[in-house]
């Protein structure tokens, strides 16, 4: 087996992992912190890093349990209510909106509603483009139920999407 | 241009059908300016995927990553090689330790002792009574040192001197 380097084989995974963890966290700060501890963590167990059929789903694997366990922390930090919350915008403002595509602001909306395990899924498969049996091993379930989230996932943005621009927000 | 191989392909991923080199020829298609109006609602959809790729972390992640993973192995390589060499230290330590010890020891041992083989003693006088004589000269000596040290010592025990001579006598 091929030997394996941090700096060749790990490294270069940081994009996917923390889109991945983006989408699970949806926080930019806290997936990159996601990231940086889920690279220490695989460089800690690098004894084991020959056993491993696929660095990169294992890579995946990790990174989406500390991201999992990382959101559940932010959800218990309830948001209290008080004036700056009521006076807060829904959207961001409204320069950066002009700048970015509304319709891609709205589809992240729309993706960040979902599940985790179907978000999980649909960003593995349409960004990534990983094939089922890849994603089967990073969520250690079954590639029929990677199918089963994926059909619902893809559904329901495609169900609020077209709603959505057809009668409008 | 027809449509339908497309329309047929939609159909097929809204079913989680498709395998992903269809996904891919979807997301060119809809990668195209001109996409036909009724398909335009999913040119988003699919330019969502295209714009997620494209996030990630920057070089600065690559470089704080890098300075906690790489500085423990240039520290795991140092120290083994320091204390690789410590048991040599010691042991040469405890060889000079020993070595001197030794060398003083030998030196302690070793020195000349005073030779007393009588056998190798010659007689200096032929007369017995000349001999006598020598001896008495010598021991007068002797005892007169004796007295003259004691005299100056203690007054008191100037007699004992004066035995002593009696008793030569």
């Amino acid at each position: 087996m091929q030997e394996i380097n941090f700096r060749n084989d790990i490294l270069p995974l940081k994009d996917k992992l923390f889109r991945l963890a983006l989408r699970i966290t949806m926080n930019r700060a806290e997936a990159e912190d996601v990231v940086q501890d889920t690279m220490l963590r695989v460089w800690s167990q690098r004894d084991e890093w020959p056993a491993l059929d696929s660095v990169e789903a294992y890579c995946l694997a990790v990174c989406r349990n500390l991201a999992i366990d990382r959101s559940r922390l932010q959800a218990n930090r309830n948001e209290e209510l008080d004036e700056s919350t009521a006076e807060r915008p829904d959207a961001a403002d409204p320069h950066t909106l002009c700048v970015r595509n509304e319709q891609l602001e709205l589809l992240d909306r729309l993706i960040g509603t979902l599940p985790e395990k179907q978000r999980t899924v649909l960003q593995l498969r349409d960004v990534e483009g990983k094939t089922y049996k890849e994603i089967a091993a990073v969520l250690q379930v079954s590639e029929e139920q990677v199918k089963v989230n994926l059909f619902r996932a893809r559904r329901k943005i495609k169900e609020q999407y077209t709603e959505i621009n057809d009668y409008g927000l | 241009m027809d449509y339908k191989y497309i329309e047929q392909l939609l159909e097929r991923y809204w079913a989680c059908e498709t395998s992903l080199d269809e996904e891919a020829i979807l997301r060119a298609f809809f990668r195209q300016k001109d996409v036909p109006a009724h398909l335009l609602p999913y040119k988003s959809l699919f330019a969502y995927a295209d714009a997620a790729r494209a996030d990630g972390l920057g070089r600065d992640f690559d470089e704080r990553i890098l300075a906690q993973v790489e500085r423990p192995t240039v520290k795991a390589r140092r120290i083994p090689a320091r204390r690789r060499m410590m048991p040599l230290f010691k042991a040469a330590a405890v060889v000079t330790v020993i070595v001197s010890l030794g060398a003083v020891g030998q030196h302690m041992f070793d020195r000349p002792r005073p030779d007393y083989d009588y056998d190798a003693y010659r007689d200096t006088y032929t007369d017995p009574q000349s001999a006598y004589g020598s001896v008495s000269e010598a021991l007068q000596i002797v005892s007169e040192s004796f007295r003259k040290s004691q005299t100056h010592e203690n007054d008191s025990l100037s007699a004992v001197p004066a035995q002593k001579t009696t008793c030569k006598e």
